[in-house]
């Protein structure tokens, strides 16, 4: 606090002596006015203040009453100090600064214009002027008013040159937003660090208009600003990776790698990984560092890139010593080497390894050369990885491993307790949960076909495990058929759905299976079946929760209809 | 909270009273009657209004039980009518005669009363060929609701026979001609142009100088149909440039960026209150540079150092069986509704005629919501605002999402207006 009344004490006084002569105490007096304004005591500050005034320290006595007086919300007050020093000091803009925004404040609009319109009369080849109404205005949202200005100051100075900021301001807040962009573009010729206001100014542009905004920030003279104003907007408006698109087409330097930065770190915040990992990789291709190199193998494992996050590990422990090496990169570079499948290098990996973690720290990895055998297809070896660092009875990894294995008993028990279900998981827990049988080779090999991501198979292996398992004939089939829907098979899709809605009326997919079977219908131009799947969705399942959902399809087939009908 | 099954529900209701309560078709029963309830036991209160319309397109006799239940529908228990609110998601109780008796023993102890809708209105909106649906709420309501309407533009309102239509509503059209005197914003955007380029082109096939003249014209004939016998429902900007145009059929108020030459400077005086639906003595915006074109609109949304805070505006009670109509425009499930901006928000009571029938109010506000009144042989309605979810709309911003708004009391007032002249006119109790 001390400190920042030093620097308080300091830039005041720097303004004083522009307009009279320093008293030996004006220091003091300052000091004094901003202790007592940082602790709350703001009627003793006016006095303070005036004292400071009093001494001849005009500007910094002028802003702190101003400062005082709208705490106390007697703005008012500070205009019969200004309509004296004004006459005295004419030429000071900043005094007629604080009088046309205390004006503005406390409602004077007529007085407000009255007082720019002395001021620019005084002073008619200033900016000034112009450019502290227009502010003014804009802040208190009368952006037309402070169009008028502006154009007035064209007039007048045969330029807005150097109201450019005002002008992008305005036109923002007109909605002009193409025009808008262009000033800002102007704007940062001259000042660079504008790009922040420009951003802050232009991410309410609405869609329709957004690709204006592009083309004046796009422009092929656009200073650089521009372009990462234009990158950020991208990343506001929900397109990181177009935003990517415009900055890595900047050359290589010192000042376009700094930018990159900037945005990495956004997008990791919006956790848009797939750019962020793109963006790390250049970085890194740039300015080749071992942290960057982690942070984009951490990116690429977020965004399922499995490829991508081995060589980035692998990269990045040849940078650091063996110690950080093993800390931050070998457990990226199994996790990518498990869900490749590539279980053979997985272990060569960690054995290699091992000779430094020792077979304790080798032991915790059991579980990723598991997964990685599971992924290869090899359960029999996941069970040996596993042998030496035994699993909990109720672990996922030994649910996952008794589901394949087609032991349902077992399964249920473990993924009962999974933390962090995912899809697979979910599945598994339902189809678990809906028969009573405790062991079925079949279902095991539909999820570990699954499992090694071979979909086509798996589909297959779900549809055929309908026959042996009747109790869970419907969630098979629409295990199979989300399956094919996600593979964008729709014949196959649509057969499935088209099955457990007739022949498993009962059954708790059939809402789903109506839903799919009009999505399917539509995808295929037949709305007035579409329609009719929904309608029945609606008619003969109320109480379901995808009731709504069919509502609001229906409402959209209807809407969208009626737009067919009158084109 | 107690959840009682349909099945065991009916069981009990048909032992003690002879009436079941069933959401959305869930139960099916023999009753001969389904009362759609209006208060916080419906779940779409938007829907029930097409459920209600829907019945008068089938033929079947309906009714309106104002002030029961949050204005409840009554119709006939007809498979269709099940299906159609099944589908829509509205809920439904089936009663049968015993139970309607009691209904209708309770209505008749009570302010409230029993309105038949006769005949589905002939609904118009007036909108531009292409605006989409969400580009007023009446249109974004009526879609919702399922409720057919025909679109009308300048040409239609100028060439054809406004009796075909029951119903006609405007949005935020400006009548003034001054395209909301957005030209001072949005002189560039494409948007604005496009819009001007068409009502001068429309102008210039009726013979018409300008834009002003051409909107002037159409105020004229809606003033007409009104007078006729028509319905008329304005909301948001409509409202105050409406009166505006019709009081100045012979005078210049338009400023010289619309038609090209300067506002009449002693306009104000010369403006004819006589032939206006609802306003007088109200004092015109002359300074172009100002967002507004009178002092009729209390808020002043676009005139920032005028402009005014939202607050709530609350629904008066009227008599329902001396007062049906205004009963029939207030029904809704909430009285105090929180405020909306829209170009014109409000009504200043200052400007309003002594007969018009205030209908909603913001407490201690010099200005009101909700106005309704007679003309000729004809009705009108005023709703400030531009749409009920939709406080700040802006230029460019979103649609509203009806299908999150299902029971928007502020949206009831739009559909209450709809149905409105539905309702079979009762000779007053004396």
């Amino acid at each position: 606090m001390r400190a920042l009344r030093r620097a308080l004490v300091a830039a005041a006084l720097l303004t004083a002596p522009l307009l009279a002569q320093e008293s030996a105490a004006s220091g003091a007096l300052v000091s004094k006015a901003l202790e007592l304004e940082s602790a709350g005591k703001n009627r003793e500050a006016v006095l303070a203040w005036r004292a400071v005034l009093a001494s001849g320290a005009v500007l910094p006595g002028v802003l702190g009453l101003e400062r005082v007086f709208s705490m106390l919300g007697q703005e008012d007050s500070l205009l019969v100090v200004l309509d004296t020093l004004i006459p005295r000091l004419p030429r000071e803009g900043a005094l007629r600064s604080a009088q046309l925004r205390t004006l503005a404040t406390v409602g004077l609009e007529e007085q407000a214009a009255a007082a720019f319109r002395a001021w620019r009369d005084d002073a008619p080849r200033d900016v000034a002027p112009y450019r502290e109404y227009a502010r003014v205005l804009l802040f208190n949202n009368r952006a037309s008013a402070a169009d008028t200005v502006l154009r007035e100051a064209e007039a007048a100075l045969g330029t807005t040159r150097a109201l450019i900021l005002e002008v992008a301001q305005m036109r923002a807040a007109l909605g002009l937003w193409k025009d808008a962009a262009s000033a800002w573009r102007e704007a940062m010729r001259d000042q660079p660090y504008f790009e922040s206001a420009t951003i802050f100014s232009l991410t309410p542009t609405p869609a329709p208009q957004r690709d204006a905004v592009r083309a004046e920030l796009a422009a092929a003279d656009a200073p650089l600003g521009a372009t990462q104003a234009l990158a950020f907007l991208e990343a506001a408006w929900g397109a990181p990776r177009s935003g990517w698109r415009v900055l890595s087409a900047l050359p290589v330097s010192d000042t376009a790698v700094a930018i990159w930065r900037e945005f990495a770190d956004e997008s990791e915040r919006l956790r848009a990984w797939t750019t962020a990992r793109d963006v790390l990789v250049a970085i890194h291709g740039a300015r080749p560092d071992a942290a960057v190199a982690i942070r984009a193998a951490t990116a690429a494992l977020a965004a399922d890139d499995a490829a991508t996050t081995l060589r980035l590990a692998r990269d990045a422990a040849a940078r650091l010593d063996s110690t950080r090496a093993l800390a931050e990169a070998l457990p990226l570079e199994l996790e990518a080497l498990a869900r490749m499948g590539r279980a053979t290098e997985t272990v060569e990996v960690l054995r290699r390894a091992e000779r430094v973690l020792g077979p304790d720290g080798a032991r915790r990895y059991a579980r990723t050369i598991a997964w990685a055998w599971i992924r290869a297809g090899d359960v029999a070896k996941a069970r040996t990885a596993l042998k030496d660092a035994p699993l909990e009875a109720d672990d996922a990894v030994a649910g996952w491993l008794a589901l394949f294995d087609g032991d349902l008993a077992a399964a249920r028990a473990a993924l009962r307790h999974t933390e962090t279900p995912g899809q697979d998981a979910v599945s598994a827990l339902s189809l678990l949960n809906r028969t009573r049988e405790t062991r079925a080779p079949s279902i095991g090999a539909a999820f570990l076909a699954l499992a090694r991501t071979d979909s086509a198979e798996a589909a297959r292996r779900f549809e055929a495990a309908a026959t042996a398992l009747p109790d869970a004939a419907p969630l098979l089939l629409a295990l199979a058929a989300r399956i094919e829907t996600s593979r964008k098979d729709d014949r196959r899709a649509l057969a499935l759905w088209q099955r457990v809605a007739v022949e498993y009326a009962e059954a708790p997919e059939a809402p789903e299976a109506h839903l799919e079977w009009s999505r399917g219908l539509r995808r295929g131009g037949d709305v007035a079946g579409a329609r009719q799947r929904l309608e029945h969705l609606i008619l003969t399942y109320p109480k379901s929760a995808l009731i709504h959902q069919a509502r609001r399809e229906l409402d959209a087939l209807r809407v969208g209809a009626a737009a067919g009908a009158s084109d | 909270m107690i959840t009682v099954r349909p099945k065991i529900l009916l069981a009990i209701a048909l032992a003690v009273a002879g009436a079941f309560v069933t959401v959305a078709g869930a139960t099916r029963a023999e009753a001969q009657h389904l009362l759609v309830p209006m208060d916080d036991a419906q779940t779409n209160h938007l829907k029930a209004y097409g459920v209600a319309f829907n019945a008068l397109g089938e033929g079947a006799r309906s009714e309106w039980l104002l002030n029961y239940r949050g204005g409840s529908f009554l119709v006939p228990d007809i498979p269709a009518l099940r299906r159609i609110a099944a589908l829509a998601g509205v809920s439904f109780e089936a009663l049968d005669g015993t139970a309607l008796a009691g209904v209708r023993r309770e209505i008749a102890e009570g302010n409230m009363d029993a309105v038949p809708l006769e005949k589905a209105p002939r609904i118009a909106v007036y909108t531009p060929p292409d605006a989409p649906p969400w580009d007023d709420a009446v249109t974004l309501a009526l879609t919702y609701a399922g409720i057919p309407y025909s679109k009308i533009w300048d040409d239609d309102v100028l060439n054809t026979d406004l009796s075909q239509f029951d119903w006609i509503h405007l949005h935020h059209e400006d009548f003034t001609g001054q395209q909301n005197k957005l030209y001072l914003g949005f002189r560039d955007a494409p948007w604005f142009v496009q819009a001007r380029e068409r009502d001068l082109a429309t102008a210039r096939r009726h013979g018409l100088a300008n834009v002003p003249a051409l909107k002037k014209a159409v105020a004229e004939r809606l003033r007409a149909f009104v007078e006729r016998g028509g319905f008329l429902f304005a909301m948001c900007g409509a409202t105050e440039t409406l009166e505006l145009a019709i009081a100045a059929r012979d005078v210049d108020i338009a400023g010289p960026f619309s038609d090209g030459t300067p506002m009449d400077a002693d306009g104000e005086s010369k403006l004819d209150w006589s032939r206006t639906f609802a306003v007088q003595d109200a004092r015109l915006e002359y300074a172009g540079g100002v967002n507004a074109m009178s002092d009729i609109d209390g808020h002043q949304v676009n005139v920032p150092s005028r402009r005014q805070p939202l607050g709530t505006f609350t629904l008066f009670g009227f008599s329902a069986k001396f007062d049906p109509v205004a009963t029939m425009l207030v029904q809704d499930h909430r009285t105090v509704i929180n405020d909306y901006f829209g170009v014109t928000t409000s009504f200043l009571r200052r400007v309003l005629k002594p007969g018009v029938t205030v209908l909603a109010h913001e407490e201690g506000a010099p200005w009101v919501k909700y106005v309704h009144g007679t003309y000729g042989r004809g009705s009108w309605t005023y709703l400030g605002g531009h749409d009920p979810e939709d406080p700040q709309h802006n230029i460019g911003a979103p649609p509203t999402d009806l299908a999150l708004h299902p029971s928007s009391p502020g949206y009831r007032l739009i559909l209450n207006n709809v149905l409105f002249p539905a309702a079979k006119k009762k000779p007053l109790k004396t």
